[in-house]
């Protein structure tokens, strides 16, 4: 009896697999969340939990300002300290989801009595929404192929840096929750055209809303999917689930995504989302159709058909192109146009041109981010083609477009990562699946294999042993045990060296905070330039609370949120013209940007210059794109020609143009910079970014003085002085009025409070306009 | 040091009970001998020293005296102190706050020493007062370019302010460098370096009143805390977490023009400028954190000494005249340092303001203390006088009733006010386990929840196919537990034959063999009750079961065979050899069905 007893418990964890293999899935779960959460704490250990870059600072103070009142205090924020003297409707245009998601993290914390500061909420958020990008993905992928194929994806998702690259800690922006958005719409979708239930099409648009109001790369789910039903269509697999799928998205999708303030009635009236539309009318037209076709004769329904079809698309058509011309629908945006015209931003739109992330992609980025699973993907493409279904449609769609995107524009590489994860981890599921069907192959492997072929789950062993002899014979003989050894070997290296990849490029790519800087000594030991830091704090804490600061706009975010303080331009880009104002400023001379400060109320001005430590970032190496913005808006005044030396080039040297060398923006970034000698190897004034001696060293700020200078010159602020009480005579006076140059000089102490050669002021007319006409004849 | 500490209590306990209470009369019997002052201005805190002898030239003796303000400074009197010499060692003075009933004495500020003992007629004590005066120093010029030194003003009562007559006196003044730019030239008067003397003065009556302005430069750093919150947070499980929220200002002469980093980096000008200072934390302070609201601040230095932790604070920015900045710097302490108890009577004592930097003035000071949820009967023991705002409570991880926050404030503290406090208050032990158990009673809940939801069906609609399929896999289980039992039975049909034909008792074998048959039929007749469910259930495994029961018909054959063989080989109707072949040849049969019946068993 004892014999058999025993017998039984081994027969019954034999027949229960599904404990084992759950146990596995979680574990294979759990540490890709885990390894995804750690390997993008970098930036965090090595410096601290500290919000990065530029965007994020923005989404950080609209948090904090939200969490400080409350959630319709935000919705209508009018923010007066960015954009002076315009102003700023956050709530209007801004997609909350971000700050809503944190800002709910907090209340739930707060609610507990758990004492989290904002900050680290919104510092960790990414790497917590990449956890759940994995879980997303794991279904997404279960949904398209097997379990085995979503483990893969899940790990691979969880480490890949292309995704990585927007969501380590600290990169608290749209991206980081938008992804796992994303990734459980497509999911949700996927299972509402599986399954063709009003349910999950109900889900898929609110997980879609979700997506709305965190990103506005929704507009790629609103076309993919409309995208996806059409070539269902086109392929005849139209069916009752795919009718009931889509309008029961497209529905409540337009509805929820009309909620978001920014979007408004955009679902209805502009051209990104007719597509969508398009389709909702042309799946009616063909369920009408079929209804038809089961009515009438197959005669005259094939005249009915082609009259049908010819009518509504034409009937579409025009309605768009009417609506269109009527304005009632929006044209392409800007944006929309350098999607399909790589050239097109350069020339009409230069702000859009002027960032490096909306540049093309070069193909060394798609290996970088992406190394072999990069070079797997296709053959993923090929296994869903060739087993093609309604939910691999999608998948290959998604494929194909997002491939598209990423070529044009470096940024949307991230809308491309999720799709690559899927389709390589599909082909390599679909090859371990062939390579590793040898059940003496006792490797540590087995267990994937196991989770692979789920057909198998619930039979035991010995079956499942004759099962696969009797249906493999002829491929399994065709390869010898060897040759599967060494390409699962080789798979498995391939694997190790892809995640060795991933944690060098997190680590060393995008693990900076770019507003703390570390250079290291010879001796290992690490120096942490903290000017931007430095400047910013020294305005929050020794400027005037209403101060307005002049930059260029990549620096108004920081300032805002370190700085707290009013900027005139910021990287929300919605006003050409300010920008093009801030860049006329920058690009004129002293006297001409004088009047531009005067005319916006400037009290500082702030120049991000890299010459001492060789930070190449900094605001000469941008000027061009100020200039070229100025040129935009004020051609007679700002000419991008005068920029350049006879020879066509941009140089900061003696041989450089006078233009460059008068220019605000040069002044204020080399001011004093003359004097200042490095190193004994060269001389003073030496450029270390550009790595030249500069060619104007004696520049003398008159309208301006420096009241700050970070400790490496990586920040320098300028104060705007007031007009002064007298006037002031200019160099360039004629040789009678010289003497009055010297007694009026400001620097002359000596002569302060004499009324010799007082200036004569007649009541009623400004003195101020003499300074200008003069300063304008010169 | 105990009796200054009492001296100090006394002191605050009077300073609090505000004006009124106090009040004094002048004796007129009372005369400064002797009166040198030293004003020490070496930094930016005048601080003045006035030793007194006092003469008892009156009839009655008397117990103390009355100490009055210098007009010129008596708002910015930051700290005041009193000692005599008692033999070698100095023994501190009571000295609380006073007013003077005569109305010609209105607006000014009195306070009334102690005396250690009576003062008899026609003797005399020498009694040291110490006045720390903060702000006493005013920049001037009040703006200066960056290139310029710092030059400041001091004024004062040239002259002992005081009640009583004063019969001799001198006043040493000791700037902070030799570059002295002007200073009141009251004869008698002579400098040497850095320092004036004034007198020796003769005889002058109470309240003589003349100005002394002296005008020196002085780069000393001129650093304010304007306002400072102490944070203490006590945790009985070991530890005490302190932070300090400090604003800091640089209170010297104000930045004109423009800052220029070429030059501060070139030629070390912007001398009265603060580029970094010290801050002194208790020995055993460890995760030392110095940082703001835009994150850490990265310049800073730690070295740990033996009796000290010290801290070279660097802000981000130098500090010049005028400019401000603010900081927060934390730490932990072990409570066992601070943290005393006698049973459930606990009392911490920590100091009330801390080494911030030397010389250190702190303008507004509001110290708060975190106590354990549960405390009570809190009673608040300072060294001087405090305010003490209403509690607060706070709430941090798992708190239910909160923790009781005590808010002291005080203005005006300088590095004499570095005391200690202490916080007495009752709090039950067992109260410490209550946040673990509450940990521990939310897991378990949570566990019993997803027990509960796993266990239960919550769905309203139901789902036939996975129901069915459920039924089948339970059905196939209990198919799988009754044929295990069956096989079990067919072994013991082989014992008993072998019993049978060892024993060759007849009735025991009849009996036996009924027992089992009994068995064997009630196993039978469950196998085929569960093949008849699986048939409605409409599952493939049906035909699998079906096979199954088929097989085992033959087995039983087998057996039955087996058992008449037995028989007649007993009754003797068969030959041994005979016997032997036919069961040889059942008993192959029957393990070849038997490892069909397993085959089939395995594909369940």
């Amino acid at each position: 009896m004892a014999d058999t007893g025993s017998k039984t418990d081994i027969r019954n964890s034999l027949t229960k697999p599904a404990g084992w293999l759950s146990l596995v899935t979680f574990a294979v779960l759990s540490l890709a969340c885990v390894a995804g959460f750690s390997s993008r704490l970098f930036a965090v250990i090595r410096f601290e939990s500290i919000i990065h870059e530029f965007d994020p600072w923005f989404n950080y103070r609209a948090t904090h300002h939200m969490v400080a009142t409350n959630f319709y205090d935000f919705l209508n924020w009018f923010d007066e300290r960015a954009w002076y003297p315009l102003g700023r409707i956050v709530g209007g245009t801004v997609y909350p989801g971000l700050m809503v998601t944190s800002g709910s993290i907090h209340y739930v914390l707060s609610l507990l009595n758990i004492p989290v500061h904002i900050r680290d909420i919104c510092v960790f958020l990414a790497p917590m929404f990449s956890g759940l990008t994995a879980l997303a993905t794991y279904f997404f992928t279960k949904e398209l192929w097997t379990p085995g194929a979503g483990l893969f994806a899940a790990c691979f998702i969880a480490i890949v840096p292309g995704y990585i690259s927007r969501s380590v800690a600290g990169s608290y922006d749209n991206e980081g929750i938008a992804i796992f958005a994303l990734m459980f719409t497509y999911y949700l979708w996927i299972k509402a055209v599986k399954t063709g239930a009003i349910f999950w099409g109900a889900l898929t648009a609110l997980s879609y809303f979700y997506m709305v109001s965190a990103w506005g790369g929704y507009v790629f789910i609103i076309n993919l999917i409309p995208l996806h039903v059409f070539v269902l269509l086109l392929m005849g697999r139209f069916s009752r689930r795919i009718y009931v799928a889509y309008n029961t998205f497209y529905i409540l999708g337009t509805i929820l995504s009309m909620q978001v303030p920014f979007v408004g009635f955009q679902p209805l009236k502009t051209s990104e989302h007719m597509a969508a539309a398009g389709v909702f009318a042309l799946l009616h037209a063909y369920a009408f159709l079929q209804y038809v076709q089961g009515v009438l004769t197959k005669s005259e329904f094939r005249y009915f058909f082609l009259f049908a079809i010819v009518a509504a698309a034409g009937l579409v058509f025009l309605a768009v192109v009417g609506l269109t011309w009527a304005g009632v629908v929006a044209p392409w945006s800007g944006r929309f146009y350098s999607l399909w015209d790589t050239g097109y931003a350069k020339i009409h739109i230069p702000i859009i041109a002027s960032v490096s992330e909306h540049q093309p992609t070069t193909w060394v980025s798609f290996f970088f981010d992406l190394h072999i699973l990069i070079c797997v993907f296709p053959a993923g493409v090929w296994f869903c083609i060739k087993n093609i279904n309604d939910e691999r449609v999608f998948i290959v769609l998604y494929a194909v477009s997002a491939v598209y995107f990423a070529g044009v524009m470096v940024r949307l590489m991230l809308t491309l990562t999720p799709c690559v994860c899927v389709l390589a981890a599909i082909a390599f599921s679909k090859t371990f699946e062939i390579y590793l069907k040898d059940d003496t192959t006792k490797s540590n492997v087995e267990e994937e294999k196991q989770e692979k072929n789920s057909q198998y789950y619930d039979k035991v062993q010995p079956g499942k042993k004759q099962r696969i002899r009797e249906d493999r014979p002829k491929d399994a003989e065709g390869i010898g045990m060897n040759i599967k050894s060494i390409i699962i070997i080789c798979l498995l290296m391939m694997l190790m060296l892809f995640a060795v990849h991933c944690t060098w490029v997190t680590s060393n790519a995008y693990s900076s905070p770019s507003i703390v800087l570390a250079s290291y000594g010879n001796d290992g030991t690490r120096n942490i330039l903290d000017d931007f830091r430095e400047a910013y704090y020294w305005l929050r804490q020794n400027t005037d609370d209403k101060a307005r600061v002049m930059s260029w706009w990549d620096y108004g975010y920081q300032i805002a949120g370190m700085g707290n303080r009013t900027t005139l331009v910021d990287n929300n880009t919605w006003n050409n013209s300010h920008i093009a104002m801030v860049g006329k400023a920058m690009s004129s001379n002293e006297t001409a940007a004088y009047d531009i400060m005067r005319l916006l109320d400037v009290n500082y001005v702030l120049v991000i210059f890299g010459g001492v430590i060789g930070y190449s970032g900094d605001d000469i190496n941008k000027f061009l794109w100020m200039v070229r913005i100025a040129e935009g808006e004020h051609p007679r005044d700002i000419k991008e020609s005068d920029y350049f030396t006879p020879q066509g080039e941009f140089r900061v040297d003696s041989s450089g143009s006078k233009t460059l060398l008068n220019c605000l923006m040069y002044k204020l970034s080399y001011y004093r910079f003359g004097e200042l000698q490095l190193d004994f190897r060269t001389p003073p004034g030496y450029d270390r970014t550009r790595g030249v001696e500069i060619g104007n060293k004696n520049i003398k700020l008159t309208h301006l003085e420096e009241a700050y200078t970070t400790e490496h010159w990586l920040v320098r602020i300028y104060r705007v002085k007031d007009l002064s009480n007298r006037i002031e005579a200019t160099f360039s006076d004629t040789k009678a009025k010289k003497p009055k140059v010297k007694y009026s000089r400001k620097t002359s102490k000596k002569k302060r409070g004499s009324l010799k050669h007082k200036p004569k002021v007649v009541p009623g007319k400004k003195p101020t306009k003499k300074t200008k006409t003069k300063s304008k004849k010169n | 040091m105990h009796a200054l500490h009492f001296a100090l209590i006394v002191l605050s306990t009077l300073l609090s009970s505000y004006h009124g209470a106090l009040q004094d009369k002048i004796e007129d019997g009372l005369v400064n001998s002797k009166v040198t002052r030293t004003v020490d201005l070496t930094n930016h805190l005048p601080k003045v020293t006035s030793q007194i002898t006092l003469e008892n030239t009156g009839k009655n003796s008397v117990r103390s005296f009355v100490f009055a303000v210098d007009p010129y400074l008596k708002d910015k009197l930051s700290f005041i102190g009193a000692q005599t010499k008692d033999g070698d060692e100095d023994s501190p003075l009571t000295v609380a706050e006073t007013t003077v009933s005569t109305l010609k004495y209105m607006g000014k500020i009195f306070y009334r020493i102690d005396l250690p003992s009576q003062l008899a007629a026609g003797k005399s004590i020498d009694v040291t007062v110490e006045t720390i005066y903060s702000h006493g120093l005013k920049a001037y010029p009040s703006h200066i370019k960056q290139s310029e030194k710092q030059f400041v003003q001091f004024s004062s009562n040239l002259y002992h302010y005081s009640p009583y007559k004063t019969t001799t006196q001198t006043t040493i003044v000791n700037c902070a460098s030799s570059s002295i730019e002007s200073y009141t030239k009251k004869k008698p008067v002579s400098t040497s370096d850095s320092t004036i003397t004034y007198g020796p003065f003769e005889t002058r009556e109470p309240f003589q009143d003349d100005e002394m302005v002296v005008h020196f430069e002085n780069n000393q750093p001129f650093l304010a805390v304007t306002e400072m919150t102490r944070l203490i947070e006590v945790s009985h499980w070991g530890n005490v977490a302190v932070e300090e929220t400090i604003d800091i200002r640089h209170t010297g002469a104000i930045l004109k023009g423009s800052f220029s980093r070429y030059d501060y980096q070139r030629s070390n000008d912007g001398v009265s400028s603060v580029k970094s200072f010290k801050t002194v934390l208790p020995a055993s302070a460890k995760d030392v954190y110095y940082r703001d609201e835009i994150g850490n601040i990265s310049t800073s230095n730690l070295r740990e000494d033996d009796d000290a932790v010290e801290i070279d604070l660097r802000p981000r920015f130098p500090l010049f005249g005028g400019w401000k900045t603010h900081y927060v710097l934390g730490y932990n302490v072990p409570s066992y340092e601070y943290l005393f108890n006698q049973g459930d009577r606990f009392a911490l004592k920590m100091r009330f303001v801390d080494h911030v930097f030397d010389d250190q003035v702190v303008d507004k000071l509001t110290v708060k203390v975190i106590l354990p949820e549960g405390a009570k009967n809190i009673k608040v023991v300072a060294p001087f006088a405090v305010k003490e705002e209403p509690s607060q409570l706070e709430y941090t991880y798992l708190d239910t009733i909160g923790r009781p926050v005590i808010v002291l404030t005080k203005t005006n503290l300088v590095e004499q006010h570095v005391k200690d406090f202490e916080i007495h208050y009752t709090f039950q032990k067992m109260l410490l386990l209550q946040e673990p158990l509450l940990v521990v009673g939310a897991f378990y809940l949570l566990f019993t929840l997803v027990i509960i939801y796993v266990r239960l069906d919550f769905s309203i609609t139901k789902d036939e196919a996975s129901e069915s399929k459920m039924r089948v896999a339970g059905l196939i289980e209990q198919v799988q537990a009754s044929h295990d039992k069956r096989s079990a039975l067919y072994q013991t049909y082989d014992d008993s034959i072998n019993k049978f034909k060892s024993s060759k008792d007849s009735s025991t074998f009849v009996a036996n063999r009924k027992k089992i048959d009994a068995d064997y039929k009630k196993l039978t007749q469950q196998i085929g009750d569960m093949l008849t469910k699986l048939k409605a259930e409409g599952s493939d495994a049906a035909d699998k079961v079906a096979e199954l029961q088929k097989l085992d018909n033959l087995f039983k054959d087998q057996v039955n065979t087996a058992i008449t063989y037995a028989e007649k080989l007993i009754q003797g109707k068969l030959a041994k050899q005979q016997y032997v072949d036919f069961e040889s040849t059942t008993q192959t049969k029957k393990e070849d069905i038997y490892q069909k019946m397993e085959a089939v068993m395995a594909t369940l």
